[in-house]
Formats: C-alpha cells, sequence, structure tokens
C-alpha cells in the first residue's frame, strides 16, 4: 500500500471520528464497559489462579515412612528430599513421639491406646514447600518422586483441597469465557450498527467517490481503521481502568479468614496483548461486517 | 469510443430504453434529448457503468460493460468524466477540495494534485474562488466547479446529465462555451438535454430519444 494512501485513510479515519463524535462517543463507551467486564474476570481469573497456586506451593508435606528401615535409609531419604530446590525439612517424628503426640491429641481418650501391643504410627518427615515456580517444585511430582524411594511407605499433601480448588477455578473458567464470548457479539454488533451511522453521515461522499472512480477498497479501508482505531482506543481505556482498579487494591492489605496476606498482580503481557487484540479484532469485525453490507457495488450511485 | 448494440432496459412493465444501437466516435460531440422520461438519464448511467442493460451491450473503447469486473469498472470511470444538473458537490469541502477529491482517488501526488486543480480551476474561471465553499458561490460558479471536477483528469469521455437545468441563458451559454473548449481538446462529449434553445444553435450531432426509443438523428 502506497504511504500517501495509509496517511489519506488514517487522516480519514480521525475526521470520521471527530465529525461523529457522539456515535464514536456511545460505542466506545459500551465496547469499554464490555472489555472492563472481560477484564475484570480475566483480572480475577489470573489472581486466583495465582493464590491457588502459592498456597500449593507454599503446604506442608508428611513423607511417612516404613518401621523396619535403618538409620542409612532414613538419611538416604532426608538427602533425597533436601535435594529438591523447593523443599525444606521441617521436622522428622519418631514413631515414639507420633504416639506421644496422638496421646497427647487425644487428651482424656488416651487410655485407649494402652492397650495397644505396639506402636502402629509410621514415624514421618514433615517437608515445608517453598514457594518456587518451576515444574520441579510441583507438589505433585515431589508426591511421585518420593514414593518411588525405598523406605517411604505414602506420601499426604492436601491434594483433595487443591483440586476442589482447581475444580471452582476452571468453572470460573468457563462462566468468563461464555461472558466474554456474549460480550464479543454484543461489541461487534455495536461496532457494525456505531460504523454503519458513519457510512449514512458520509453517504454523499462516498457516492461523489464512487462516480469519480474510487474502487471500493479505498471507501472502505478509513472505515475498517475507524473500527481498528476504536476498538484500540477502548482496549486502552479499559486496560487503564483495571490497572488504577488493580493499584487500588495492591495498596491495601488484603486478609482471608483473618490469616492470609493476598498480593495482587496485574494482568501478565500476554494478557494484556490477548485484550488488546480483542479490542482491535472486535473493532475491525464491526467495521467489516458493516462496510461489507452497506458499501456493496453502486448501492450509493444515485446519478 | 461508444458503441451500443440492441440495448434494452426495463423496470418492471416500464420499458426506458428499446432497442437503442447507436456509435459515439472518439473526440465527437453529441447531444442526447427527448421530453423527460424519454431515457436520456438512464443511457447516460448504461454508459456510465452505472447499471447493466436488460439485455444487449455497451461496449466503451472495446470493453463490454456487461461482462467486466467491479475493480475495473472503477478504474474505467477514471477515464469517465460526469456533469449532473444538480452538481453533487460536498458543502463541508472547499472548492479546490471537491475539484481535488477526484484525483485523490486516484493516489496521486500531493504535488500534482495541487498543480492540477489549480490549472483546471483556472480554466473553467474560478481560480479567485478555490478557498470558498459550495453554498458560498452562484449556481453557475457551482456546476463550473462539477465540471472541473469532471475534466481535472483529462478524461476520454465526458458525460453530462442536464447540465444547465438549473441556470438561467446567460451562464447556460457559459457552461456551453466550457463544454467546447474542453471538446476541442480531443474529449468525446455527450451532453443530454431536454432544453430546445440549447440545440438551436448548434450543429453538434443530436440524437433525440423518445419513449426510450431513437426517433431521429
Amino acid at each position: 500500500m502506497k504511504l500517501r494512501f495509509l496517511i489519506y485513510f488514517i487522516k480519514h479515519a480521525f475526521w470520521n471520528i471527530t465529525n461523529n463524535r457522539i456515535v464514536h462517543v456511545i460505542g466506545m463507551g459500551t465496547m469499554i464497559i464490555s472489555l472492563l467486564i472481560f477484564g475484570s474476570f480475566l483480572l480475577l481469573f489470573v489472581n486466583l489462579n495465582t493464590w491457588v497456586h502459592g498456597w500449593g506451593h507454599n503446604m506442608s508435606m508428611s513423607v511417612y515412612l516404613e518401621d523396619d528401615i535403618d538409620q542409612s535409609t532414613r538419611d538416604k531419604i532426608a538427602a533425597v528430599i533436601r535435594d529438591f530446590p523447593s523443599t525444606e525439612i521441617e521436622r522428622y517424628i519418631s514413631k515414639e513421639t507420633a504416639l506421644k503426640n496422638l496421646r497427647h491429641a487425644l487428651g482424656t481418650g488416651a487410655g485407649l491406646l494402652d492397650d495397644m501391643s505396639h506402636n502402629p504410627l509410621p514415624a514421618s518427615f514433615e517437608v515445608v514447600l517453598n514457594n518456587m515456580a518451576s515444574p520441579e517444585t510441583e507438589p505433585k511430582f515431589i508426591v511421585k518422586k518420593l514414593e518411588k524411594i525405598h523406605g517411604v511407605e505414602e506420601v499426604q499433601y492436601s491434594e483433595d483441597w487443591l483440586k476442589r480448588f482447581e475444580g471452582i477455578m476452571n468453572m470460573f473458567g468457563l462462566v468468563g469465557f461464555v461472558i466474554g464470548g456474549l460480550l464479543c457479539v454484543g461489541v461487534v454488533f455495536i461496532m457494525t450498527n456505531t460504523i454503519k451511522l458513519t457510512i449514512y453521515t458520509r453517504k454523499h461522499e462516498i457516492e461523489i467517490q464512487k462516480l469519480v472512480g474510487a474502487t471500493d477498497w479505498f471507501i472502505k479501508m478509513p472505515f475498517l481503521l475507524e473500527g481498528a482505531i476504536q476498538g484500540i482506543l477502548s482496549g486502552v481505556f479499559s486496560l487503564l481502568v483495571l490497572f488504577s482498579v488493580y493499584l487500588f487494591f495492591a495498596a491495601k492489605k488484603v486478609h482471608l479468614l483473618g490469616l492470609t496476606v493476598l498480593d495482587f498482580i496485574f494482568l501478565p503481557y500476554e494478557h494484556i496483548f490477548l485484550m488488546l487484540f480483542i479490542s482491535v479484532g472486535l473493532g475491525l469485525a464491526g467495521s467489516f461486517i458493516a462496510v461489507g453490507r452497506f458499501i456493496a457495488a453502486d448501492s450509493f450511485v444515485e446519478i | 469510443m461508444i458503441q451500443a448494440f440492441r440495448l434494452f432496459r426495463t423496470f418492471g412493465p416500464n420499458v426506458a430504453l428499446n432497442n437503442l444501437n447507436f456509435r459515439v466516435r472518439k473526440g465527437e460531440f453529441v447531444f442526447i434529448t427527448g421530453p423527460s422520461g424519454a431515457g436520456k438519464t438512464t443511457l447516460l448511467r448504461l454508459i456510465f457503468g452505472a447499471e447493466k442493460p436488460t439485455s444487449g451491450h455497451m461496449l466503451i473503447n472495446g470493453i463490454n460493460l456487461n461482462r467486466i469486473r467491479r475493480l475495473k469498472l472503477d478504474l474505467l470511470r477514471r477515464d469517465i468524466g460526469f456533469v449532473f444538473q444538480d452538481f453533487k458537490l460536498l458543502p463541508r469541502k472547499t472548492v479546490f477540495e471537491n475539484v481535488a477529491l477526484a484525483l485523490e482517488v486516484t493516489g496521486e501526488r500531493p504535488g500534482f494534485i495541487r498543480k492540477k486543480t489549480h490549472q483546471t480551476l483556472r480554466l473553467v474561471g474560478l481560480a479567485e474562488k478555490e478557498k470558498a465553499f459550495p453554498l458560498q458561490i452562484s449556481g453557475g460558479e457551482q456546476q463550473r466547479v462539477a465540471i472541473a471536477r469532471a475534466i481535472v483528469r483529462d478524461p476520454l469521455i465526458l458525460l453530462a446529465d442536464e447540465p444547465t437545468g438549473n441556470l438561467d441563458p446567460e451562464l447556460t451559454k457559459d457552461i456551453m462555451v466550457l463544454f467546447r473548449s474542453i471538446h476541442m481538446k480531443g474529449t468525446t462529449v455527450i451532453v443530454a438535454t431536454h432544453s430546445r434553445e440549447l440545440l438551436e444553435d448548434t450543429a453538434q450531432r443530436t440524437i433525440v430519444l423518445n419513449c426510450g426509443r431513437i426517433v431521429e438523428e
């Protein structure tokens, strides 16, 4: 495309926007609100995901040992645990300590344990998982590795709890996807009508352009650019609003159940680009439908 | 240059053009005349490619408009200037911008557009009014702007549909002088008019239409 054509198209796209301010402000407003709803879902999803994974990584893990292992096997197991970049042995609980703890926990009912012929509780290592994001620090990966070591009877961590949260997260993602999809359809519809109105206000000029030999693409391009510009402006504006909301929450210490401090994060770069891509795409799609329908052949030539 | 073979154009039960056969040579000046509803405007629309005949063929420079692709038709129109009775000027653009529009759509360089537009406005006697808006100038001047826009690209063919319909006799004379000077430069000119006065002083070829048929030539 010739540079002077591009300059002409951009100039006319901005000219269209400034000359039909009210229509574009309404169109952009609707698009911004829709993108904000979508972006809020995305932001909430990203944060929830981070929190859930963060909690998963910060969990403790109990590595139960077989009864008949010797000191050297136990040391080997301890060495393997220490070898993981994200694990740390908090303490070793011997069979005797485990029984003592149980007695303490049962309190007055501890007498029930007196009749036992032997101590049924296994010795264990209490392991703390640090918050480090890499495949090698995934609790599932560590559990699998540890369970394969000779002398380890069982490894327990709060997998069910994490799975439940992941289920909720998936449901949340699905709801966001459906709402986002519906909003996209609505935005395209509004964009189509916004561009359609602009086309009508320039009907006379389009007719004359056609009469003097303008190609269809020459007439369509400013409208397509208009949709794209409106899309990108709406995208940037909604991201700015989202960022302000993020700053507001990030400045506050949010506690969950009076215990955990939640750290807020903003959308990662790929999500920001996704939002901008979607907004430009929606603007283009709307204007593409509008110009396709309303600048067809000689529909404007009224000699 | 322009050839019509067995040209029919109907709108439902109404026959606008009925078996027209004619030829216009390069550099000719032709009047198409007849009463209102004779089919003059429809014929110009067919020459311009704004609509297709119901049957028959219209050839421009050997190109059959029935078979031409959309893009080629747009490009062909760059060789055809059209002047309308109602001028069809853009009220929010200046005289200069209205004329320059015909060059802008072809992607000409800004320097060339400026030079050619000034030159054409001088030719139609409107060099002084280039910054005025259409509503700030007279009807005759508006028609001259429309002519300037139609000829700024040096078209091979100039079509004019009732170009003096809204003008008084004095301005009509001026416009006809302008058409003749354009014709003298080698442009094929076709003027559709129902004005008898316009035809009285001329020795140009005249095609007379009535009810869509050529009744006299």
